[in-house]
Order: structure tokens, then C-alpha cells, then sequence
């Protein structure tokens, strides 16, 4: 129908330019900082500088909401406490370590004998301890959605990546299949699902065949392509997809759980050899880069050594006419000093070149915005209601349902920044309640 | 360190395009009027003169007319920015915004749905009226209120009309020379008839198909149903408007005349087809009510605005006093696009519908049916032969 029709728009995916390389590992790099900051609460720090760690082991805490530890990415010394650049776009303390390139592991990490004994509270404290968050961007502890009331009866791999560049979830699955059937059998066991799914891009056609030849070993999985529309990895559109079924907040009231294949990688490591949280895949692309790939880094790596890895920015590039985007280019954020680090969220690096300029003329109410929002909102009315400052107008029109996916301005034929005021109309109805 | 730019999210844009963006979108609008100036001038000009009823250069008499209006427009609004705009002192200046405000459709617009023989001095007038008033005043491309061209279009039928007749009307060379016509177009003859009888509404011009061909009298440009199903075929094809708003406005008129001849004692098909074949309906559907900036912008409003855009055009023509319901009918529901977009805007992201939501569609539905149950119960009872309705309902009109 017209009206509540499917949603998507096919974006250009460019994500030829980060699969030509194969995936690097960049086990050593000079110094770490672990940002001390998960989503937007701030982690309680319990190393000293000065002090000797080791990978693997505890240095911060998050507390209150989603407690769970942080631990040390790679063995050395703590050098300082400093700021570094986070991918939500702030400075923030982080924990400089000094790699001593011994990779002594902590203590704590030993293979387990027997991991297919873990019962279901067993499962959601390793989660807990091994500080897992989802890495598809936003971050969410993991082991809170596993903690639900609500009977769960699939989970859900999230491995579509529907913002153009990003490749980091397709190379990881592609090195490690089986180890990603291994953390859905576990996240299933967490769940008490019988039912896997993993979700991909139909044209993504590697990831069958990698997965395809375990599947076997792995009774209740099931693959489920997806079309190549944006955002088809959006949360509530895949759980749709896979179960017909549609949820207000959290998708465990549809039955679903939806999980990164990168978080269920890692989470097959934690169950088995007690690994936390302690690296992920970062693809560094852009027409900005000399050599586009993706490194499995571990956390707190600065950028800036991988975009040396990678060659270095491309040739006649002028930094201040060009982008440097933490996240994906539909929903990431501008950074202005290269001076990132790598955090648990950010999934990629991009440098493209500004667009050249053009001459736009004001908005001709053509309707496109509200036409391809998946969530059927009108995004020129909620910035009328918000330029009048009307808090009731902008509650009516429901502008809490926004997800900021940013098709709105994507689609705009006059280059207005209508995402950005959806998004400060939300805020703005949130607050002045 | 490098300092790089700073931006706001998605950090990718169709409009970056070279070949997509507000200025495509207005250009392949004018390609898509082409067709109709193309007929009208075939009809208003190569087919007079191969009649031999005017001279060589007068054939060119319709384009030239419609270049003027959007000369008109464009020198008015260049006027406008140049007495009103601090920033507009230089050519440059005055160019870039120009190039930003369209401001040759309101005239071309204007042009194409004036008469053939109205005097320029008249055309003048209507341009200025609908750039300036229509558009400018209300802070120009964007945030007119009103369909600009229709707002000139009617400031000149509330007028100036006699002047207009006085000096040839509607009727070309070869048209006025074709006796069953009666120097009227077929709205004109509609609104002098009492009863609805195919030989007397649409023998006089030949048969349906001439309608649909567009060779019969009108304005210049607006006559061709077939034009402007080609035209419609365009803009869904390159996405300038939505294949469904024309459709919704057509089909309501359609269905609602067909009731109008059922309540009239005129079942027949030929009825509805006639009523939307003839005057601006077909124009008006697909290049006035999908008008971006006047309607509403989500799709749920552009339905309802089409919908009762059909129920206001039946009751302005058939029940009003004037033989031409469209551009009226526009131009009034023009004055209602914030509601109705703020309404169905509410509607359409509301889900599970709340209560006050139903409320909302409650209102809308029965104004829509009110407005269309009253536009054809009137116009059939003042038609029929006989009385179809029962005494009662006859007395309350």
C-alpha cells in the first residue's frame, strides 16, 4: 500500500574499496586509550598510573545502568591519564596504556573444558564479565537484553551493514564463520531460544558460502537474506522480516533478541577461552584513503596508525575540505581533528572529499522526507512545530519514533538538514515537558 | 594533525548530485510542458493557419504569448528582489537568486490557461498579480501559500472576463467559425444548460474523442487530455510528482459526476467521462494540484487534499455560478494544506491510532462526505427531468 508501504532506499554500498585488501591484524600498536566512557555514562577508573597491566585485565568499571567491567586491550604500562578524541564526537579521558608488545594475557583468561555445560545465568554473567556491548554502533550491554521477562524465541545475527563502506562485519565472518555459529548457539542457549537467524545483504552472497558448509553442526540456525535497501539492518525491520511480528521499544516483546555478528564472535571467545572485549574490526575506507581495509585492532588503538597502515591519506587531499567520519556515512559523526581512537562502537573510519558545492534553493515541499521515512513520520511538519516551539505539536507528531537513520536529508533534492532537525525537535520535546 | 571539516549527518546527499536536486526537478517540470504547448500550438496555430483563417506569422502568435508570460514573471520577480533585497545590487547576484526561485512557471503557467485572444496588457496584469501577490509577497519560491499562476488566473476571471470576450475569448479563427458552438466552450454550454443530453452538451464539438484529443474551445494550452496524460507519464516517470494525486483528484470528480447524471436521470458513462475531459481538470490534476509547494507533503495529505479537491471542484462547478470549478477549487483548498498536512502528518505516524486520532479522521471523512453528498444531491436535483428524489429531499435544496 502507499501508505505503509516497505521502506527502504538503495544506496550506492561502495564497499568494494575495503574487501579488496584482506583483513589486517594490528595487534601493536604504541600506545592504547581505552576511552573511559560507554554511551553516554562515564566508567569509575580502578588502575593507577604507573601500574603494570595485562591484557585482558579490569581497569574500569561502568556503573549503575548496564554495570559491567573494561578491561585492558594489551599488556604494558599506564602511562597517563589523557583526553582523546571518542567517536560521539568529545574529547573524553581515556587510559593511555604503553604497550610492551609481550601480550601477556591476564589470569583470568583460560580455555574453558567443557563450554557447552553453561546454563542460562552462567551464559549472561559471562557476558557481563566480559564487558560485551553490542558493536553494531549503538553500543547497548549485551547481557541487560538477555536479562529480559519476556519469552524469547529467535535470535537474531545482525551481520546486514546496510551503510555504504562499512565492511567489518562481512571480513570477520568471513575469517571466522564457525566461530559465529558458535556464539549464536551460545547466545541462544542465553536466551533460551531455539532459533538462530543470521541476517545479510542478499548480494553478499560470501557469507552463505562461509556459513553454509557448518550449518549442519548447528540445528536451529538458519540464514536469512535481506534486500539491499537502507536501513534494512535497522533493528525493528529485521525483526519484522524474520518474525511478521512489530514491537514499540525492545524486541524481546516480539520475541527477539538482535545481536552484531562481531558481538557474537567475540561472545564465542568469551564463553570458550573467558577472552573479554578487548578488540574489533574497524574499516578504514573512504576516497580519502590510499589503501582502504579493515584491521582487527584492539580497543583504544589510535586511528591515526591505522590510516598509516592503510598509506596514509590520499594523494592532494585537503583535510579541511574533506570528511573524517567516525561510524558509517549515513548516521556516524564528523570529527575535526584526526586524533580518534578506536572505542568499542566505532565500526568505521571514512575521509571522503566534500561534495562541490551547489546552489540550493529553499525547501519546494516535494514531500520525498516524509515519503521514504521507515517510520512513516512528516519530517516538515515536526520542523514547522519546532521552529513555532510548539512541545505539544512536536508530540503529536510522534518525533520520538525518529531514529535518526538520516534518509530524510539523504533524499532532500535541496540539501536541508532535516534530519538534524527532526533530531533537535526529539530533544527539544523531551526536555521541555 | 589535520583539522578536517565539520558537517552534519548523513555525510551523503542525492542532492550532491549533478543530476538530482530541486533544479532538476523544475526543469523536467517545464520539459513536461512541453506537450501542451506543442498542441496549442498545433491547435491555435498550424491547423488556423493550414485553414487559411490566419497569416504565417500569426501561427506563432501562441508561443510567442506563452514566452512573454514567463518573460513577465521573471522580469517582475528580478524587479522585486532588486527594489526589496539589499544583498540583489549586482547582475551576479540578481542571477544567482533567479536561478534558485523558478520564476519563469508562474507566467508560463498563467499563459497556458488563459484564453487564445487575451490582450497582453491583460497578461501583464495577471502576471504581475500572481509573482507578486501570489508568490513574492509571501517571501517567493517555497513559502507561497497560494498556486501563484492561478492566483493571476483568477484575479483576472474576477475581473477582467468581459475584457477578455471583448476582444476574442477562448475561440480561434477556426473554432468561431463552426456554427453549433455558439461562440462557447463546453463548460459554457454546460452551465447554460438545464437538463444533461449528450447531443446538446457534446455533439456540438464532435464526439468524447475530440475531448480527449483536446480540438475542441478552451484556453490555450489546457484543452488536451492527451498532452497531459503525457506529460503525467513524464513526471511519474522521472518522480517530479506522485502517480497517485492526479489519479485520487480525476477518479473523485469522476465518480461524483457519474452521480450527479444517476441522481439527474442520466446514468449514462458518457457523463463523468465528459466532466472530467472537459475545461482545466486534466491541467489542473497534473500540473496544479501536485504542485509541490502548495499541497501537502506527506503522501496521506496528498490523498485527502485530491480527494476533496474532487468534491469542491464538482460542487464549484456544477452548483456554483461559475462555469470553471477547478482553479477555484485549488486555490481554496491551497488556503487548507497546513491543516490537512498537519493532520494526516499526525495520523500517519500514529501507530496503534490513539483516540484523538480516530477524532481527526472522523472529521475529515464526514466533511468529505458532506461536501461531496451535498455537490451531487443539488447539482442532480437542479438537472433532472424528472424528480428522482423523493419530495422531502428535494425540499431541502
Amino acid at each position: 500500500m502507499i501508505l505503509h508501504k516497505a521502506k527502504g532506499v538503495r544506496i550506492d554500498g561502495r564497499k568494494q574499496m575495503s574487501k579488496t585488501a584482506p583483513l589486517h591484524e594490528f595487534l601493536n600498536p604504541r600506545f592504547v586509550y581505552i576511552p573511559l566512557i560507554q554511551q553516554a555514562s562515564p566508567l569509575k577508573r580502578i588502575v593507577e598510573v604507573g601500574e603494570l597491566v595485562k591484557i585482558g585485565q579490569v581497569v574500569a568499571f561502568r556503573e549503575g545502568f548496564g554495570a559491567m567491567p573494561i578491561h585492558a586491550s594489551v599488556s604494558g604500562k599506564v602511562t597517563a591519564v589523557k583526553k582523546a578524541w571518542h567517536a560521539s564526537g568529545r574529547m573524553v579521558d581515556a587510559i593511555e596504556i604503553e604497550n610492551d608488545l609481550l601480550h601477556t594475557p591476564d589470569d583470568a583468561i583460560r580455555p574453558e573444558i567443557d563450554p557447552d555445560a553453561f546454563t542460562k545465568p552462567e551464559l549472561i554473567e559471562k557476558m557481563q564479565n566480559a564487558g560485551l556491548s553490542g558493536l553494531g554502533g549503538a553500543g547497548f550491554p549485551t547481557y541487560i537484553k538477555y536479562k529480559t521477562q519476556c519469552a524469547i524465541d529467535v535470535v537474531i545475527i545482525n551481520a546486514v551493514e546496510c551503510e555504504p563502506y562499512i565492511t567489518c562485519d562481512y571480513m570477520l565472518i568471513e575469517q571466522l564463520p564457525e566461530k559465529l555459529l558458535k556464539g549464536l548457539k551460545y547466545f541462544m542457549r542465553a536466551a533460551g531460544a531455539n532459533r538462530g537467524v543470521v541476517c545479510y545483504k542478499a548480494y553478499n552472497t560470501g557469507i552463505e558460502a562461509v556459513l553454509k558448509p557448518f550449518l549442519a553442526a548447528y540445528p536451529g540456525i538458519t540464514l536469512f537474506p535481506v534486500k539491499d535497501i537502507y536501513p534494512a539492518g535497522w533493528e525493528k525491520y529485521l525483526v519484522q522480516q524474520v518474525t511478521g511480528k512489530s514491537y514499540a521499544n525492545l524486541p524481546s516483546e516480539a520475541g527477539a533478541i538482535v545481536d552484531n555478528s562481531a558481538t557474537a564472535i567475540v561472545f564465542a571467545d568469551a564463553v570458550e577461552k573467558n577472552i573479554p572485549l578487548i578488540s574489533r574490526v574497524v574499516t578504514i575506507s573512504g576516497e580519502g584513503v590510499r589503501n582502504p581495509q579493515n584491521f582487527l585492532v584492539p580497543i583504544g588503538t589510535p586511528v591515526k596508525d591505522l590510516i598509516q597502515q592503510c598509506g596514509g591519506y590520499a594523494e592532494g587531499l585537503d583535510p579541511a575540505k574533506a570528511y573524517y567520519i567516525a561510524g558509517g556515512p549515513m548516521t556516524g559523526r564528523a570529527i575535526l581533528i584526526d586524533e580518534l581512537v578506536v572505542n568499542d562502537t566505532l565500526g568505521s573510519v571514512l575521509v571522503f572529499p566534500l561534495p562541490a558545492a551547489k546552489n540550493h534553493p529553499a525547501c519546494l515541499g516535494c514531500g520525498q522526507c516524509a515519503d521514504v521515512c521507515p517510520v512513516y513520520l512528516a519530517p516538515t511538519e515536526i520542523q514547522r512545530a519546532f521552529e513555532s516551539k510548539d512541545v505539544e505539536g512536536v508530540k503529536a507528531l510522534n518525533a520520538n519514533k525518529c531514529m535518526q537513520c538520516g534518509l530524510c536529508s539523504y533524499v532532500c533534492p535541496s540539501h536541508i538538514e532535516i534530519t538534524d532537525f527532526v533530531a533537535r525537535a526529539k530533544e527539544f520535546a523531551r526536555k521541555g515537558a | 594533525m589535520a583539522r578536517f571539516a565539520n558537517g552534519k549527518a548523513p555525510y551523503l546527499r542525492k542532492a550532491d548530485d549533478k543530476a538530482y536536486g530541486t533544479a532538476i526537478i523544475m526543469r523536467d517540470f517545464l520539459i513536461g510542458l512541453l506537450p501542451l504547448i506543442l498542441f496549442a500550438w498545433y491547435k491555435n496555430g498550424l491547423q488556423v493557419y493550414l485553414d487559411g483563417n490566419i497569416a504565417f506569422l500569426e501561427m506563432f502568435y501562441p508561443l510567442v504569448f506563452i514566452i512573454v508570460g514567463g518573460l513577465l514573471s521573471t522580469i517582475f520577480e528580478g524587479l522585486f528582489y532588486v527594489i526589496t533585497d539589499k544583498q540583489v545590487r549586482t547582475l551576479k547576484a540578481l542571477g544567482t537568486k533567479l536561478q534558485t526561485s523558478f520564476a519563469a512557471i508562474p507566467g508560463i503557467l498563467l499563459a497556458m490557461i488563459l484564453p487564445l485572444y487575451t490582450p497582453i496588457w491583460v497578461l501583464v496584469f495577471g502576471c504581475l498579480f500572481a509573482t507578486i501577490i501570489g508568490k513574492m509577497l509571501f517571501g517567493g519560491f517555497g513559502y507561497n501559500i497560494f498556486n501563484p499562476a492561478l492566483i493571476g488566473y483568477i484575479a483576472i476571471a474576477f475581473t477582467l472576463t468581459g475584457v477578455i470576450n471583448a476582444a476574442g475569448g477562448a475561440l480561434n479563427a477556426s473554432e468561431i467559425l463552426i456554427d453549433g458552438i455558439a461562440g462557447a466552450t463546453p463548460l459554457g454550454t454546460l452551465s447554460a444548460a438545464s437538463t444533461l443530453n449528450y447531443d446538446a452538451l457534446v455533439t456540438p464539438y464532435g464526439s468524447l474523442w475530440n475531448f480527449f484529443l483536446g480540438t475542441i474551445p478552451g484556453a490555450l494550452a489546457e484543452t488536451s487530455a492527451l498532452a497531459c496524460l503525457i506529460a503525467y507519464a513524464w513526471f511519474v516517470f522521472r518522480k517530479v510528482i506522485k502517480w497517485y494525486v492526479p489519479l485520487v483528484f480525476v477518479g473523485t470528480v469522476f465518480v461524483l459526476s457519474w452521480g450527479i447524471g444517476l441522481a439527474a436521470g442520466e446514468p449514462g458513462l458518457w457523463f463523468p467521462t465528459y466532466s472530467i475531459l472537459s475545461g482545466g481538470l486534466m491541467f489542473g490534476a497534473v500540473f496544479m494540484a501536485t504542485e509541490p509547494v502548495t499541497t501537502p507533503r506527506n503522501p496521506l495529505g496528498k490523498i485527502v487534499f485530491a480527494l476533496f479537491l474532487g468534491a469542491f471542484t464538482v460542487l464549484f462547478r456544477f452548483v456554483g455560478s461559475l462555469p470553471e470549478g477547478v482553479a477555484t477549487a485549488i486555490v481554496f483548498m491551497n488556503i487548507f494544506t497546513m491543516p490537512i498536512d498537519n493532520w494526516t502528518a499526525i495520523i500517519r505516524s500514529d501507530s496503534p491510532i490513539q483516540k484523538k486520532t480516530w477524532l481527526r479522521i472522523a472529521v475529515l471523512a464526514i466533511l468529505f462526505l458532506a461536501i461531496a453528498a451535498y455537490g451531487v444531491l443539488k447539482s442532480g436535483s437542479d438537472y433532472a427531468t424528472m424528480i428522482v428524489t423523493s419530495p422531502l429531499v428535494r425540499g431541502l435544496f
